[in-house]
């Protein structure tokens, strides 16, 4: 009994039930339990092995020597597109990903997605079989029923067969369904991604008459201007994005000019927190605004008189000024019409071909994706369709509500389901395969500017499983060839002549196939825009408009089981396992609603249930909710957390629901946060300055370094030479972080760090070794958030050390604070005395015995770092400056008989930041790159007047306001 | 401070053989009465709980309890800080009265010292209860191993680890020896064989000859001397837990007297709540007179006022210094989520306690007993709000949470009071509860008056 309860302790029982069939218990006769049996066996056998033909991204082929890192480069994907990847595997074990530094959409880092993808991996509750209905049948009996069928397809030319994809960039696969289609004239192939890019792609036919993809290149631009836009929020060109950010806002001595960033917006977004200037605004009021802005740069037609006409000349001399060098941005949550605007915009300012580059379009599939999907459902209603596939997409999750999928797949004899686990649309259908994982794989994918690279298997399958190349290899009728071969096969033409074996090695050593990158075209024909007709008079606030948008750390809901993931806190909400209704104060107030009230809203007859949050960034009169939630057909991590957004979709608002019924439900739902007030009390913890009191000289904060009753320190002795012991210390750029909690990831991935759950982060038990606080400060009466990673400080002087009993809390030489984990008795006097409470502690045992959910089972273990130790309960912990890739870089270095070197270890956050906020290093290195960072004028160290002499400092935010908005309410 | 006179202390009439009778009788002569088992039943349910609660909370870990990743203590280290200022009032009656011959004291100070006893057993325990890993709590021992660890002398908890094992000791040696004669007139006045043995075993040979009497009272007298500087170290250790940090509303020099202060006040305000049970259970009301229970008032009554001045002082110091951080946290003290409790404390611990200036009320025992219940309710709000409120309101506001106790931190609380009860009713069946040859020490001085 104690064992039951020990077992289901911290696993929520409010949950609804799981779908019907999916976990019930199957009947099973005497031959099936065989075949489980059986399935069993080579299951258990299969685990942990490197594929043999890898090819390690550094030329270490001792690689494979036990216990040594193997890296190799690969591509993950997120909405269809390739971030390119490092990643490493110890034993045949991947444990962990960083970015690939030749990759365009990655530079080195990553994003929360590709850091979990090494959860995802391992997540107990992925498919292992082939599997109809309940009956484990495996590949060989879906090649024997579908035989017949393809049988019948090929006499019928196709007709009824139909592919379902989410958005496809791997060139593999489109070769492949385009074979298909040769074999299967009458097929369809349609897409549907459920963040889709229908209002870009129709705003590119209205201005150019083609859909083309915007490449846009913040690195050389001097002014930005986003409308609506959120290109440093989560997405597949995140990280790209943010290194040009990062390039064109990082100030050092000697810098004189920033980009200035200009964010209008209705719901948050990241990069309204980091705008020099934001407003926030309903979506009429954007798209006046827009109006407003083209007709002062000169467009025709009506010029709606705003109230931000102000914000708008300033804004226009400002674009006008940086001619060549401004770019603007329009988000996909707006209509095609601001879209055409927005490339007007960016014509009139001669932006394309300088700050933004037109591309033929990356996904070749010119259907809109609402559009492709309910031909579909039309196809599946009229009986047209006999055979459908899915390859990797839940349709009857994410599909617009107005769209039936679930009755419509009921309609089709035979229906396949490729996934990487069973999901909402598994039980509508009669096979499910079990999908490979990318880190399993072999594939290849493209970025978002088109750049191909190879996706490369980091272990041999966990599972039974296939990639979407052999599955539609198989429909063509080749049911034994491998993904690889598909692969070198769509590639041995890229290839130089003859050389195409050096050629492969070299693409997949790099990751990324050279020159692959797509040409820039230049627009088809000069933007002609079409005359704004007179604003119609704004109905006077009545309704809540709902803004529906992607959720900051589990995507579209593909990241639903995550847990790490759903444990990551969302940017500024520090919300997590959840999502939330953003509501205004006021509309709140006037709602009688407070936050943590549970909500129920919809419109037209559909209805969700979503906690209140407030939000005092949003536009009045709008609320927000995020996609991905409410799920009911997936596994024991995601399964009934939140409101499910997709059920208040509608095929012809994809992004906003009009005239939302907001009531009461007369329950409190106490959300898990981390951070339960953004209000810093006038501490100013995470100062922000004017980029101009910088360059006056106003920041020098140099001179007045607290005075002390002591000694100085002997860290700060001057440093001796090469016997002179390390001194690690981290500086975090403010200006350049952007909250997008790659590193708290990374962190979490690189240390081990626990999930615990939402029962436990309610109780306040969060684990993450580094956090990032945010604060809200008002600018120009705009609500912004200033993030602010903190990990452990390494203070010199530690409040934690000296009140230990039994020295478990130390320093060392190098002046890093350790923590000896089986030394700890768990006092807990450490964190009670830290004044950053960056330690945490093992209220019980998150990592062994009290996990949560299904974390503890197999084959999850296989995820841990072999370098970091696992946790026991009742000790503390916290971050280490990643002491185990100090000891790592101290090997090499001690077995060449030299000091580490500068840039040789680098953290798990620092690797993951793509804007390189955080900066890691000896500060005694001759070339060391932190330690001046720590006399730039606008360094401050957190909480400087409790005198702890942190190592990790911070460099305030600097913003470049328009001076002509100065103290403007625009 | 002017003692009540040794006049009234005793009952007219009172002979050597009355005060014995008086005390051994209920004990050795008669049966429990029916209040004596109710509160043993209570006390043993609740001691029960309490080794229920310890169990789940080894088996499960110090998840159980409400604490948080701020406020990462809880219930536990208040009840130490609580048991331990309970524990605090025996030693100090014994001592500290007996140094100054405060005649009163010789009919208080053996239960007062076995209620020292018992507080400082149980509060021995939480610390070790709230430690994450509680099988390793000797690693704060400084004992030889192959390790070659040693414990880290800077941190107060080592210094705390001392203080209470030499409090512990001490209390157990001072109440032994204390009682050595009494135990040998039980084994003179037992019936029973076993108790005749066990009282004998317990007296250790003690004849009352001169010689030691001589040498009882030299030893008594040296160890009440080196029990007062540690009345006062133990308590001011527990405040250097707090004062050594450098949270807000703990970093404060005044906190060792004013521990010490407030230990004596919730110890002295027990001892009101024991005498009256004592006195009603063993019918030695003839012993305890409401001279002692007034007495008691009026040091409860100056302890108020002490707490009073450490309270207004240590809020003044907060605003005065002007830091943001402890202006905060003063703020939060006062009109925070827990500031209802903070008004309760303030009310119990000063203003409640200053109906004492009436002597009416220093004379009513129900009244008296009202008063010392809130009392050592105050106190344990003091203890509680002092852990809870500084870390709930720290340096980052981005790591400030609340703290709410569950289950298990109430049944642990009221566990340790229900063991409390148990191990005090054993001592009013077996022990001789009034230190008789003390009391008899005043007989001449009554019978001359």
């Amino acid at each position: 009994m104690i064992v039951d309860h020990r077992a289901t302790r911290l696993a929520r029982s409010t949950r609804p039930p799981a779908a019907p069939g999916l976990l019930s218990e199957p009947r099973l006769n005497r031959r099936d339990a065989l075949r489980l049996l059986g399935l069993a066996l080579t299951a258990g056998v299969a685990g942990c092995r490197a594929p043999e033909d890898i090819v390690p991204a550094i030329a270490n082929l001792d690689g494979n020597a036990a216990g040594v890192p193997l890296h190799a480069a690969t591509t993950l994907p997120l909405g269809g597109y390739g971030r390119g990847v490092l990643a490493k595997s110890v034993d045949g074990r991947p444990i962990k990903v960083s970015g690939n530094p030749d990759h365009p959409a990655s530079f080195g880092a990553t994003d929360i997605f590709a850091e979990a993808d090494i959860l995802g991996l391992y997540d107990p509750e992925r498919a292992r079989s082939a599997m109809r209905g309940n009956l484990p049948l495996g590949w060989e009996g879906f090649l024997a029923d579908l035989a017949p069928r393809l049988e019948v397809l090929r006499q019928a030319g196709g007709a009824g067969l139909s592919v379902l994809t989410g958005r496809v960039t791997s060139p593999t696969l489109i070769g492949q369904l385009a074979a298909l289609k040769g074999i299967f004239p009458q097929m369809q192939w349609r897409r549907f991604e459920p963040l889709g890019d229908d209002n870009a792609r129709a705003g590119s036919i209205a201005a150019f008459g083609r859909p083309l993809d915007l490449v846009p290149h913040l690195d050389r631009a001097d002014v930005v201007f986003c409308l609506g836009a959120d290109p440093l929020g989560p997405g597949p060109g995140q990280i790209r994005n943010a290194q040009g950010f990062r390039q064109r806002r990082t100030v050092r001595r000697g810098t004189t000019a920033m980009q200035r960033l200009y964010a209008v917006e209705s719901a948050t977004s990241l990069t309204g927190a980091m705008a020099d200037h934001r407003l926030a605004l309903s979506p009429e009021a954007l798209a006046d605004l827009a109006h407003a802005l083209a007709a002062r740069l000169g467009s025709e037609g009506a010029v709606p008189a705003g109230a931000h006409a102000g914000f708008v000349d300033a804004l226009a001399a400002d674009l006008t000024a940086a001619q060549g060098r401004a770019l603007v941005l329009v988000g996909e949550e707006q209509p095609p019409a601001l879209h055409a605007l927005g490339h007007w915009l960016n014509q009139r300012l001669g932006a394309f071909g300088a700050t933004v580059e037109l591309i033929e379009p990356v996904d070749p599939v010119l259907d809109g994706h609402g559009d492709s999907l309910a031909a579909l459902v039309d196809d599946l209603e009229a009986g047209r369709v006999d055979t459908l596939v899915m390859l990797g997409t839940n349709p009857v999750y994410t599909a617009p509500a107005d769209l039936d999928v679930a009755a419509a797949l009921a309609k089709a004899p035979f229906t396949v389901q490729l996934g990487l686990a069973p999901d909402e649309t598994t039980a509508h259908c009669d096979w499910h395969l079990a999908e490979t994982h990318p880190l399993e794989a072999w594939s290849d994918l493209r970025a978002v500017d088109g750049t191909a690279s190879l996706v490369q298997p980091l272990i041999a399958p966990l599972y039974a499983t296939k990639t979407s190349h052999e599955v539609v290899a198989a429909l063509a009728g080749e049911t034994s060839v491998a993904a690889q071969d598909l692969l070198r096969r769509t590639w041995q033409s890229a290839a130089p002549v003859g050389g195409f074996d050096g050629w492969w090695r070299r693409a997949l050593e790099t990751g990324v196939v050279p020159g692959s990158a797509a040409q820039p075209v230049a627009p088809p024909r000069a933007v002609q825009l079409a005359p704004h007709a007179a604003a119609p008079a704004q109905p006077a606030a009545a309704g809540i408009t709902l803004m529906l948008r992607p959720d900051a750390t589990i995507w579209d809901g593909a990241y639903s089981n995550n847990a790490w993931l759903q444990e990551c806190p969302k940017p500024v909400s520090h919300l997590t396992w959840g999502n939330a209704l953003a509501l205004t104060p006021e509309d709140a107030n006037r709602l009688g609603l407070a936050e943590g009230d549970a909500a129920r809203i919809g419109t037209s007859g559909r209805w969700v249930e979503a906690p209140v949050r407030l939000d005092r960034g949003l536009a009045p009169g709008t609320a927000s909710l995020s996609f991905g939630y409410g799920r009911t057909g997936i596994g024991a991590i995601g399964l009934g957390l939140g409101a499910n957004a997709y059920a208040l979709r509608t095929r012809g608002q994809p992004w906003q629901v009009e005239e939302l019924t907001v009531e009461r439900v007369g329950r409190a739902d106490e959300m898990p946060v981390t951070q339960f007030t953004l209000d810093d009390q006038g501490r100013d913890l995470a100062p922000v300055h004017p980029l101009s009191d910088l360059l006056a000289g106003k920041l020098d904060r140099t001179k007045d370094a607290p005075a002390s009753f002591y000694g100085e320190h002997p860290y700060e002795a001057p440093y001796k030479g090469p016997e002179q012991d390390y001194a690690w210390a981290m500086v975090i750029d403010t200006t350049l972080c952007i909250g997008c909690n790659a590193c708290v990831v990374a962190c979490q991935s690189e240390n081990n760090v626990p999930v615990v759950g939402p029962d436990e982060i309610r109780r306040g038990r969060d684990m993450h070794w580094l956090r990032i606080d945010a604060y809200e400060t008002e600018f120009d009466g705009q609500m912004q958030s200033v993030f602010q990673p903190v990990p452990c400080m390494h203070c010199e002087e530690a409040p934690c050390e000296p009140v230990c009993p039994v020295g478990a809390s130390v320093h060392d030489h190098e002046g890093l604070n350790v923590q000896v984990y089986n030394r700890c008795v768990g006092t807990r006097f450490c964190q009670a005395n830290c004044p950053y409470k960056v330690r945490r502690f093992n209220f019980f045992g998150y990592a062994d015995g009290h996990v949560y959910a299904n974390l503890g089972e197999d084959p999850l273990p296989a995820r841990y770092n072999p370098d970091v130790t696992v946790r026991a309960r009742g000790v503390m912990e916290k971050c280490t400056y990643c002491v185990q890739r100090i000891s790592g870089a101290r090997r090499d270095a001690e077995k060449d008989d030299r000091r580490i070197r500068e840039g040789e270890v680098v953290t798990a956050c620092q690797s993951a930041c793509p804007t390189q906020a955080i900066q890691f290093g000896d500060l005694g290195a001759p070339d060391s790159r932190v330690r001046p960072l720590r006399d730039e004028p606008q360094h401050h160290v957190l909480l400087e007047e409790v005198g702890t002499k942190p190592r990790t400092t911070y460099l305030s935010r600097l913003r470049n306001p328009n001076p002509a908005l100065a103290g403007d309410g625009a | 401070m002017t003692a009540p006179s040794a006049l009234g202390l005793l009952p007219p009439g009172a002979t050597y053989a009355s005060v014995t009778a008086s005390v051994a009788d209920p004990v050795l002569r008669e049966q429990a009465g029916r209040r004596w088992w109710l509160v043993f039943v209570v006390g043993l349910v609740l001691t029960v709980v309490m080794l229920g609660s310890m169990f789940w909370l080894f088996y499960e870990g110090i998840g159980i309890f409400g604490n948080n990743t701020s406020v990462v203590w809880g219930y536990p280290i208040a009840n130490y800080v609580w048991w331990i200022g309970i524990g605090n009032a025996g030693t100090l009656i014994s001592c500290m009265l007996l140094l100054t011959r405060q005649k009163w004291r010789s009919s208080i100070n053996r239960f007062a010292e076995a209620m020292t006893l018992f507080a400082a057993a149980i509060a021995g325990l939480f610390p070790i209860l709230h430690l994450g890993r509680p099988m390793y709590f000797y690693w704060l021992v400084p004992y030889p191993n192959t390790m070659g660890t040693w414990p880290q002398w800077r941190s107060p908890l080592v210094w705390d680890f001392f203080a209470i094992a030499s409090y512990i000791i001490f209390s157990i040696v001072f109440w032994y020896v204390g009682a050595i004669p009494d135990f040998a007139t039980f084994r003179d006045r037992a019936k029973s064989r076993a108790g005749q043995l066990i009282y004998g075993a317990l007296a250790l040979g003690w004849r009352g000859s001169a010689r030691h009497w001589v040498r009882y009272e030299a030893f008594y007298h040296t160890m009440a001397a080196l029990g007062v500087p540690l009345v006062v170290s133990v308590h001011s250790v527990v405040g250097l837990d707090f004062a050594a940090g450098n949270m807000p509303g703990w970093q404060e020099t005044i906190f060792p007297p004013y521990f010490v202060v407030g230990a004596m006040f919730s110890g002295f305000a027990m001892v009101v709540v024991l005498a009256a049970v004592t006195r009603s259970f063993l019918k030695v009301e003839a012993l305890v007179s409401l001279h002692h229970f007034e007495a008691m008032a009026k040091i409860l009554l100056a302890g108020s006022i002490v707490m009073g001045l450490s309270y207004a002082t240590e809020a003044y110091q907060g605003w005065y210094a002007g830091d943001d951080v402890d202006r905060t946290f003063l703020a939060f003290q006062f009109h925070g989520a827990y500031a209802w409790l903070y008004w309760c404390q303030i009310a119990f611990n000063v203003f409640v306690p200053q109906l004492f200036w009436a002597p009416a009320i220093r004379r009513s025992i129900p009244a008296l007993l009202v008063i010392a219940v809130l009392i050592n309710v105050g106190m344990y709000l003091e203890r509680i709000l002092l852990i809870i409120n500084t870390l709930s309101r720290g340096h980052l506001p981005a790591e400030w949470s609340l703290f709410a106790p569950t289950l298990w931190d109430w049944l642990l609380l009221g566990g340790s009071l229900g063991f409390f009860m148990l191990l005090f009713a054993c001592f009013l069946r077996l022990v001789p509860a009034v230190s008789m040859h003390e009391v008899k020490q005043l007989v001449p001085a009554e019978a001359a008056a």
